[in-house]
């Protein structure tokens, strides 16, 4: 079967593939970059619309090569990882050249801006004057950016940085107080401040001096000549200067420029293509896809993932164990003949149900602070799995109440039971042993779905996952390790339950009838 | 003497539709009552109003003199027993847990007496091998024979029997039957509302015929099934016999 779902990927990259070899990108006649549009003044959307600087430098490009510029807005996580995959040309994101992401198989620009690491921290809070005095302090950051890296580099220790997936996330948990401190690109965080968290402020100058560039995937290092080519002609005829005026609110300084020819070294080496070129490409072959599963990039995956498979199941568990009997007293409150618990119950159920789980983890976990409510992650993430449960489990259980013949309940009712004891001993027993298949599903749903509490920084499988790809392993492979983790935790207790079903099957009349009609089949 | 169960002026309508039109009916210890009647003449509901797994829309019952109420109902239904059409046994445990159940938990009778108990009654309707069967393994009419070893455990002072045999093959009414004649003959306070004539003219003290909500007709059952004096039972038991 993984065999199977193996090939299905393939097949699919195959169709998707924007493999970024010039001939198929001029055949195409769209330059396609990955973006993560919630990085303002680089790329945010406004009215449905996708502005920012590195859109309108982009689309210089794309015109520049006689091309459309197509931009695609994914996670933050993703981003990098899409060039491998081929779902993309080029990535433009504000993105830090690195050492380590070249090392990788990323190829960059020249640099296209200068940037630095910023602490904001809370206004007036004096504890915090330097990257120094972040050691001992809890940190926020945007995971897999150089904000995370700078704040390592440091010595915070790995439990003092709370990850997330976007840098707004960050400021909002210093906002509530959890955090003291976060760290994140110059420019992006001067953006947001001007628009909202009036309790925050940057701390003096950036800490860490960088430059950003455009980055491809290593099987495409002419496309990056081409860029720099356009980069190099923007600089010069103006549009730059325009588009620097435009998202940063200041002029274009000569200094700034001289700085950016200084380190234009930062960029990866690479061939340089005279524009013409593009336009004299001749009509290109079809190739295939280039899927393969790397052994070596999965096997150095594992250490982590089983950390991450270890919080994923701890997450389930409790969620699971709290849920269940929280979901069995809303059952109870729900078919009872007692109104005002009966409304409470159903209230409570519709909210959860009619709600998305990710919306409720975010109430959880950024606006119960608001209200002098503090929570841990991991507390965060169990009570909001939890809850989250407890409703869809109330209705299993409810449901399950509601199929045992009402003349069970007669029965014990004429045998001198009161309501209670009748429920307990025959009633609840019958319908745990019913309820048992769709409490299953439900379990296997909870354990999947327990990946969106990554967005309360809590690295379970699915985030380690992400994490792994976003550094620069091959994301198919790593994304296929990960589904064979969720795989060997949810077959196994699909495996119990049947099991227990079996165990229980000459018990009810039902069941005998189902053995019955197999055997009938057989 | 007085009566051990007394029936006064009794109503119960759902809805709008009444099933129940003033009955008023008492039962002296020791007797065996059948109440026969076309579906749907109230025989079920009025034994569910008995014991007061129906609410009386009006009027009342008394057991022993006291009128049952909503708060004497869980004291007093340990003193009647019922027996049900579909017998009602509880799937997920054993027989002898079936009958153990009651006396364990309401009466707070210890585990090893409830199960003596309930061995015991067993052998009384012949069903001592069973004791660990599940009900899914048991035939229709050792099904209902252990309902009524189960409604026995709590020592009742009167047995209600909602159409005990109506749900069974043919060829399992008899064992059903010959365990509730041997419950009259030791002396057992039972109501019976059955289709069963030879059982109700063999075993009755008393026949009452209910038509409509209302009891048309009444007597000992060589008068009632044998010369009755109403029309409508004559037409009655005429369907019933030439079946």
């Amino acid at each position: 079967m993984l065999a199977g779902l193996a090939l299905a990927w393939a097949g699919l990259a195959s169709v998707a593939v924007a493999q970024g070899s010039l001939p198929q990108i001029k055949q195409r006649g769209e330059l396609i970059f990955a973006t993560d549009p919630t990085y303002p003044p680089f790329e945010y959307m406004e009215k449905a619309q996708m502005i920012g600087f590195d859109v309108d430098i982009g689309n210089e490009i794309a015109k520049d090569l006689g091309l459309k510029a197509k931009w695609i807005g994914l996670e933050w996580a993703g981003v990098l990882g899409s060039l491998e995959s081929g779902k993309c040309d080029l990535a433009m994101a504000g993105i830090t050249i690195t050492a380590e992401r070249k090392g990788k198989g990323y190829v960059f620009s020249r640099p296209y801006l200068l940037s630095g690491q910023e602490i904001v921290r809370r206004k007036g809070d004096t504890r915090i004057n330097g990257p120094k005095d972040l050691v001992n302090k809890i940190v926020a950051v945007q995971q897999e950016t150089t904000g995370q890296f700078a704040v390592a580099k440091l010595g915070v220790p790995k439990d003092h940085m709370l990850r997330f997936d976007q840098v707004q996330d960050g400021l909002m948990d210093v906002r509530n107080k959890r955090s003291d401190a976060t760290v994140g690109d110059l420019p992006t965080l001067k953006a947001i401040l001007q628009k909202g968290f009036p309790e925050l402020e940057l701390v003096g100058e950036p800490f860490v001096k960088e430059t950003l560039g455009i980055v491809a995937w290593k099987n495409n290092p002419e496309l990056v000549g081409l860029v720099n080519r356009s980069l190099n002609q923007m600089m010069v005829d103006g549009r730059y200067a325009v588009a620097y005026k435009k998202w940063f609110g200041e002029p274009l300084t000569a200094k700034i420029v001289g700085e950016l020819e200084n380190r234009k070294s930062d960029g990866s080496p690479v061939p340089d293509v005279p524009i013409a070129a593009m336009k004299e490409l001749p009509q290109p072959k079809v190739t295939g896809s280039s899927f393969s599963f790397r052994w070596e990039v999965a096997g150095a995956a594992i250490p982590q993932l089983i950390k991450g498979a270890e919080l994923t199941l701890a997450l389930t568990l409790l969620s699971l164990l709290i849920g269940t009997p929280t979901g069995l007293i809303f059952a109870l409150m729900r078919i009872s003949p007692v109104k005002p618990l009966n409304w409470i119950a159903t209230v409570y159920v519709e909210i959860v149900r009619g709600t998305p789980l990710l919306m409720q983890i975010y109430v959880i976990y950024f606006v119960l602070p608001a209200v002098g409510v503090e929570l841990s992650s991991f507390v965060a993430g169990v009570l909001a799995l939890s809850l989250n449960a407890a409703a869809y489990i109330s209705e299993i259980f409810r449901a399950g109440i509601e199929s045992i013949d009402s003349g069970q309940m007669e029965a014990a009712r004429s045998l001198g039971m009161d309501y209670r004891v009748a429920m307990v001993n025959v009633i609840l027993p019958q319908t745990v042993r019913r309820v048992l298949p769709p409490l299953t599903n439900e379990a296997v749903a909870l354990l999947k779905d327990s990946s969106l509490v990554s967005v309360v920084a809590l690295a379970e499988l699915m985030r380690m996952g992400k994490e792994i790809a976003t550094n620069g392993g091959s994301p198919t492979t790593v994304y296929l390790t990960v589904a064979v983790f969720y795989l060997a935790m949810t077959l196994p207790l699909t495996w119990l339950v049947r099991r227990l079903e079996a165990k229980w099957q000459p018990i009810s009349r039902p069941r005998d009838g189902a053995r019955r009609l197999k055997r009938v089949a057989a | 003497m007085s009566a051990l169960l007394s029936i006064k002026n009794l109503y119960k309508s759902f809805g709008r539709n009444e099933v129940l039109k003033g009955i008023d009916l008492e039962v002296a210890e020791g007797e065996v009552v059948a109440l026969i009647g076309a579906s749907g003449s109230g025989k079920s509901t009025l034994l569910r109003c008995v014991n007061r797994l129906e609410i009386p829309t009006s009027g009342e019952v008394e057991f022993r003199g006291e009128p049952i109420t909503a708060a004497n109902a869980n004291a007093v239904r340990r003193e009647i027993g019922m027996v049900f059409q579909r017998f009602n046994l509880f799937p997920h445990i054993t027989a002898i847990e079936n009958i153990s159940l009651a006396p364990i938990k309401v009466l707070g009778t210890s585990a090893n007496e409830a199960k003596a108990q309930a061995t015991a009654l067993l052998e009384q309707v012949k069903l001592g091998a069973k004791a660990d069967a599940y009900p899914g393994e048991l035939s229709g009419g050792q099904q209902q024979r252990v309902a009524i070893a189960r409604a026995l455990g709590l020592k009742p002072k009167v047995m209600l029997f909602d159409e005990p045999t109506s749900a069974l093959d043919p060829e399992l009414v008899g064992e059903v039957l010959e365990v509730m004649r041997d419950l009259a003959k030791s002396g057992m306070t039972m109501i019976v509302a059955t289709h069963e004539m030879g059982f109700a003219r063999e075993v009755a003290n008393r026949v009452i015929f209910l038509d409509s909500g209302r009891i048309l007709e009444e007597g000992p059952p060589e008068q009632v099934l044998g010369s009755p004096k109403q029309e409508r039972t004559r037409e009655f038991l005429a369907r019933v016999l030439n079946k």
